[in-house]
C-alpha cells in the first residue's frame, strides 16, 4: 500500500468534523491496508512518538540552500503559515512541478522503518542530498506527511479514544479492551497490529500494560445538591499521575502520558520489589518534603522527570514519594468493577499489611493518600481554600459508589481547584501565532506598573475567544509602535485580567517575579491603563500567599 | 526620482488617481469620473457622476445594482482620450469583463493591472500581456507559498468530495460573480453528473454570463423549502455571506466547503469554519505576478491590494527591478 493512502487519510481526518465520519474513514483505512501500514498509522495518529529527525529550522535552511531561496523570504512565509513542514511543502510545489524524475511509490512502512531511520546514519551532506532526492521523487501529495514526520510535528485531530472506537467497531470488541491493548509502549509491527485486532481476549497478554486512567472533570454546581457523605475527598496533588504495577514480580511505572519511567525512579522500583503481593496502584509521584509532610514544587520534580538513572546524590537531593489513590488489581484480580469505597478498604488493608510485613521500610517512599472529611459543602470549600498551605491545587472529589472506568467520564470524579490568582495588566507586545493561529497576532506579553513605567511580567496566549482574537489582531495591526521581526510593540491601551496558579521571586525576570500558567481570563475594556495593577500589588499577593 | 505629485498616477485618499485627466480608478467614494476595472463590489461605489468600463463590466454592474447609473463603455483595446491622455482597457483574466487599464501620456506608459490572473478560465478573456514603463499591480497573493493547481484538478477534487458523500448535500461557498461561473464551467466537465443548484445571486449572474455569450451550465435556482431528500448528493453554490447565520438551517445533513486561494493554507482552512477548502483563485499566484512584472517590461513597479513587503524586496534583490511606493 502506498504512502498516498495515508496522505489521503490525513487529509480526510483533517477536514472531517464529525466523529462518526472520522471513525468510518479510519475503519475503511484499516480494512483496505496491510497490517504493518495500519500499525504505523496507529502509531502516528495516536502520537505514540513524535521523534524529531531534523528541526523545522534545519528543514527551512536546507530548502533555502538547495533551491537558492532567500532565508528571509521563507521566514516571511512561515509567519503566514505557522508550520515549517507546511511552508516547505507549499514552497516545494513551486520547485518540483516541472521535475522529470520518476516518482517513487513507497509505503508508509518503508518510509518509517527504512527511509527515515536510514537518514540518521548518513553524514550531513549525504543526508541533505537524500532529503532533496526524496522531495523530488515523492509524489507531491505526500510532501506534507513526509516533512511533518521528518520534523516530528505530525499531528491531526484524532484522539486515542477515536482510534479505540474505530478498532472496537472494526472487530466488535469492547472499547475497554482495545483501550487497554493500546496502553503503554506500542511498537509498530505486524504482531502489534494483530494483537490489537485479535478477537480472542487473553488477559495474560496485557500483563505489562497499565489500565486506562480515569480522569476528573471540573466541578459542576449540581454536585452540591448531593449529600456530602456520598463522596470521598482527597487533596489534588500537582505531580505526575502514575500507575505502579507489580505483576509476576515485575515492576512497571507508567505515566498518564503512557511512558514507562522505571529508569527515572529506580529507588521506587527497588523498594516495591520487596512487597510480596502483585498489584496495580493508581497514584501520584511527587518530590516530597518529609519534614513538613507536604510536596515540594513541581519545578523540583522536573529535575527528576527527564533524568534517567539518577545518581544517589540526586535521589537524596530530590526525594520522591508515590502516593497511592486507588487499588485497581490485586494478585491478578481486576477489582476496577467494585465500588470505590470498597477498593479504599482493600487499599488500606493491604497497605498496612505491607508496612508491617515488608522487611525494608517502605513508608519513606510510598504511602496512601490521606482522606479529608468535610462536614458539609461549606466545610469542603474551607478545605479547598487551605490547599495552598500544603502545596496542593485543591480537592479531588470522588463518588464512593463509582467503579473505575476509563477516560474523562462524567459524574464520577471532580477536581475542585483553588481559585486562581489574578492581576490586571497592560498589553505591550504581540507576536504571530503558529499552527492554527498562523497569520494572527495571538501571543501576548503583559506588563504591570512600576512607578511610571510598564514592566513586562507575563506572556499568555490562551483565554480569548476566536472572535476576540480577531478583534484584538485588528487592533494590534493598527496600534503598532515598532516591529522587531515577528514581534510588535504596541501602544499601551488595552487592559486584561491575567490569572495564574503560582507567583514567586525570580531573578531571571526584569520584573523580579515569575508566574505559573498565566492565562487571559477577561478583556477589561472597562479599564484604562492607569487602572492596571502595579508590581507592588504583585508582591503583596505573593506575601499574602506565603 | 520624481516626487509623488509628479507621477501621472498616484494614491489619493487610498484611491488611484490621475490628476491630469481628473479621473479615479475603482474609487471607494463618489467622484466625478471613475474608471471601473471590473464588476466586483469592492471596486465600485455609488454616486459617481460618470463611470467608464468595458461593455461586459457595464452590463454586469447594471444587473447587480439595478440602478440607473451612467456608464460609458469601450471595447478591449479601443483607445479614448481624456485631457490628452490615451486610455485603453485590456483583458486581465480575473472575471468576465475585467480589465487592466493603460494610460499613455507624452510617450510615457502606465499600466494598472486591476485584479488579474494568468490561469486558463473559459468564462473570460485570457490575460493580455501589455508593455509599459510603469506598472501598478495588485499582489493579493504575493508570497511564494501560493502556487495554484490547474483548475480542472480542483474541479475533480470537488467532484470527488461530492460523490464520496452521496447521503449529504454539498454546499460550496464562492463569490457569486466570476468564481461561481468558473466553477460551474469546470465542474460540468468532471464526472459529477448530479443536480447543481445555485443561490439567486449566483443564478442571476449565470444568466448575465449566458446573455454575454458565455456557456454556463444550467443550474436550478435554490428555493428555501426544497425537500431534503431531493437535495441528497447534489451540489449547491452559495455566496460566502450565507455561511454564517440561520440560512444553513434550511438544510439537513450537509457538508460545507469554501473555494478561495486562501484555502491553500491549513491554518486558514481550519479557522474558516468550513469542513473543506478548495484552493482556487481568480487572482494571480506568486509566479503569475512575477511573470506579469517581467513580461510587462516595466522599469518601475508599484504594488497595492495586499502585503507587498516580501514581493518588493524579492524583486529588488533577485530581479533588480525598481519597486516604488506611493508613500500612502
Amino acid at each position: 500500500m502506498s504512502l498516498k493512502k495515508f496522505s489521503e487519510l490525513f487529509g480526510d481526518l483533517d477536514s472531517i468534523n464529525s466523529t462518526n465520519n472520522k471513525i468510518e474513514v479510519l475503519r475503511n483505512y484499516f480494512l483496505s491496508n496491510d497490517p504493518i501500514d495500519n500499525s504505523w498509522a496507529i502509531y502516528l495518529l495516536t502520537g505514540k512518538s513524535n521523534k524529531r529527525f531534523i528541526s523545522g529550522r534545519y528543514l527551512k535552511n536546507l530548502f533555502s540552500q538547495i533551491y537558492e531561496y532567500p532565508q528571509w523570504l521563507i521566514d516571511t512565509c512561515y509567519l503566514k503559515v505557522g508550520d515549517s513542514a507546511e511552508v516547505i511543502t507549499l514552497l516545494l510545489k513551486n520547485k518540483t512541478n516541472s521535475r522529470k524524475k520518476k516518482l517513487s511509490n513507497i509505503s508508509l512502512n518503508e518510509l518509517l522503518s527504512e527511509t527515515i531511520p536510514a537518514l540518521s546514519k548518513l553524514n550531513e551532506e549525504e543526508k541533505n542530498l537524500e532529503i532533496k532526492n526524496l522531495w523530488e521523487t515523492l509524489p507531491e501529495d505526500n510532501h506534507l506527511i513526509f516533512n511533518k514526520i521528518l520534523t516530528g510535528t505530525f499531528r491531526v485531530g484524532v484522539s486515542i479514544g477515536l482510534i479505540t472506537k474505530s478498532i472496537s467497531k472494526l472487530i466488535n470488541i469492547e472499547e475497554e479492551i482495545i483501550s487497554h491493548r493500546l496502553m503503554g509502549d506500542f511498537k509498530p509491527s505486524i504482531e502489534s497490529y494483530e494483537f490489537l485486532i485479535n478477537k480472542n481476549i487473553n488477559l495474560q497478554e496485557l500483563n505489562s500494560k497499565p489500565f486506562p486512567f480515569l480522569l476528573a472533570n471540573t466541578i459542576e454546581d449540581k454536585i452540591f445538591k448531593n449529600s456530602i457523605n456520598d463522596f470521598q475527598f482527597e487533596w489534588k496533588y500537582d505531580g505526575i499521575r502514575m500507575q505502579l504495577i507489580k505483576r509476576s514480580g515485575n515492576i512497571s511505572l507508567w505515566t498518564r502520558g503512557q511512558e514507562l519511567v522505571n529508569e527515572s525512579f529506580p529507588e521506587l522500583a527497588e523498594k516495591m520489589f520487596h512487597i510480596k503481593d502483585n498489584f496495580v496502584l493508581d497514584g501520584e509521584l511527587l518530590v516530597w518534603n518529609f519534614k513538613e509532610q507536604i510536596p515540594f514544587d513541581f519545578s523540583l520534580l522536573q529535575k527528576r522527570i527527564n533524568r534517567k538513572s539518577p545518581t544517589r546524590s540526586i535521589q537524596i537531593k530530590y526525594p520522591i514519594i508515590f502516593i497511592a489513590y486507588d487499588l485497581l488489581e490485586i494478585n491478578g484480580r481486576d477489582i476496577r468493577e467494585i465500588k470505590l469505597e470498597n477498593r479504599r478498604i482493600k487499599l488500606e488493608k493491604y497497605f498496612s499489611k505491607w508496612q508491617i510485613k515488608t522487611e525494608n521500610n517502605i513508608s519513606d517512599i510510598f504511602k496512601i493518600c490521606d482522606l479529608i472529611f468535610p462536614k458539609d459543602w461549606p466545610d469542603a470549600l474551607t478545605y479547598k481554600e487551605k490547599s495552598r498551605e500544603n502545596n496542593t491545587e485543591g480537592l479531588i472529589i470522588k463518588k464512593k459508589s463509582s467503579i473505575y472506568s476509563s477516560g474523562r467520564k462524567k459524574g464520577i470524579w471532580w477536581k475542585y481547584k483553588v481559585d486562581p490568582m489574578q492581576l490586571d495588566a497592560v498589553l505591550i507586545y504581540a507576536k504571530g501565532g503558529s499552527g492554527r493561529r498562523a497569520g494572527l497576532y495571538t501571543d501576548y506579553s503583559f506588563a504591570l506598573w512600576k512607578d511610571k513605567e510598564l514592566i513586562k511580567f507575563a506572556s499568555a496566549y490562551s483565554g480569548l475567544t476566536n472572535i476576540e482574537i480577531k478583534e484584538l489582531d485588528k487592533w494590534i495591526r493598527k496600534n503598532t509602535i515598532e516591529k522587531f521581526g515577528p514581534v510588535r510593540s504596541l501602544k499601551p491601551e488595552m487592559v486584561f485580567e491575567i490569572s495564574f496558579e503560582k507567583i514567586q521571586i525570580s531573578k531571571r525576570h526584569k520584573s523580579g517575579i515569575a508566574v505559573r500558567f498565566p492565562r487571559i481570563t477577561k478583556w477589561r475594556k472597562d479599564k484604562k491603563i492607569n487602572d492596571a495593577d502595579s508590581l507592588e500589588n504583585a508582591y503583596e499577593l505573593m506575601k499574602k500567599i506565603s | 526620482m520624481r516626487t509623488k505629485q509628479e507621477y501621472l498616477i498616484r494614491y489619493e485618499d487610498g484611491n488611484l488617481y490621475c490628476e491630469l485627466a481628473d479621473i479615479w480608478i475603482d474609487p471607494n467614494k463618489p467622484v466625478k469620473k471613475a474608471l471601473i476595472t471590473h464588476a466586483h463590489f469592492d471596486h465600485f461605489t455609488f454616486g459617481c457622476e460618470e463611470y467608464i468600463s468595458t461593455k461586459e463590466t457595464a452590463i454586469l454592474l447594471k444587473e447587480r445594482v439595478r440602478d440607473n447609473i451612467k456608464i460609458k463603455t469601450f471595447e478591449y483595446g479601443e483607445e479614448f482620450k481624456i485631457n490628452g491622455i490615451n486610455i485603453s482597457f485590456h483583458p486581465s483574466g480575473h472575471i468576465l469583463g475585467s480589465s487592466q487599464i493603460r494610460f499613455i501620456f507624452a510617450e510615457e506608459k502606465w499600466l494598472i493591472s486591476g485584479d488579474f490572473k494568468l490561469q486558463k478560465d473559459q468564462t473570460c478573456k485570457q490575460y493580455e500581456i501589455v508593455k509599459t514603463d510603469y506598472l501598478i499591480s495588485e499582489c493579493t497573493f504575493g508570497l511564494p507559498i501560493f502556487k495554484w493547481d490547474e483548475s480542472n484538478k480542483i474541479a475533480n477534487d470537488i467532484s470527488k468530495w461530492i460523490t464520496n458523500s452521496p447521503e449529504k448535500t454539498s454546499l460550496l461557498f464562492c463569490y457569486s460573480l466570476g468564481k461561481a461561473q468558473r466553477l460551474l464551467n469546470e465542474i460540468s466537465q468532471t464526472s459529477f453528473k448530479g443536480n447543481i443548484y445555485s443561490h439567486g445571486s449566483i443564478h442571476k449572474m449565470n444568466n448575465s454570463y449566458r446573455e454575454l455569450g458565455i456557456d454556463i451550465k444550467d443550474t436550478i435556482k435554490i428555493e428555501n423549502k426544497k425537500k431534503i431528500d431531493e437535495l441528497k448528493g447534489s451540489l449547491i453554490l452559495l455566496p460566502p455571506s450565507l455561511s454564517k447565520g440561520s440560512y444553513l438551517k434550511n438544510f439537513k445533513n450537509i457538508q460545507t466547503a469554501f473555494a478561495s486561494g486562501w484555502m491553500s493554507i491549513r491554518a486558514l482552512r481550519k479557522r474558516s469554519g468550513y469542513d473543506k477548502g478548495f484552493a482556487i483563485s481568480d487572482h494571480a499566484d506568486w509566479d503569475g505576478i512575477l511573470e506579469v512584472v517581467k513580461k510587462s517590461e516595466a522599469k518601475n513597479v508599484f504594488f497595492h491590494h495586499g502585503d507587498s513587503e516580501a514581493l518588493s524586496k524579492y524583486l529588488v534583490e533577485k530581479e533588480s527591478i525598481n519597486v516604488l511606493s506611493f508613500g500612502k
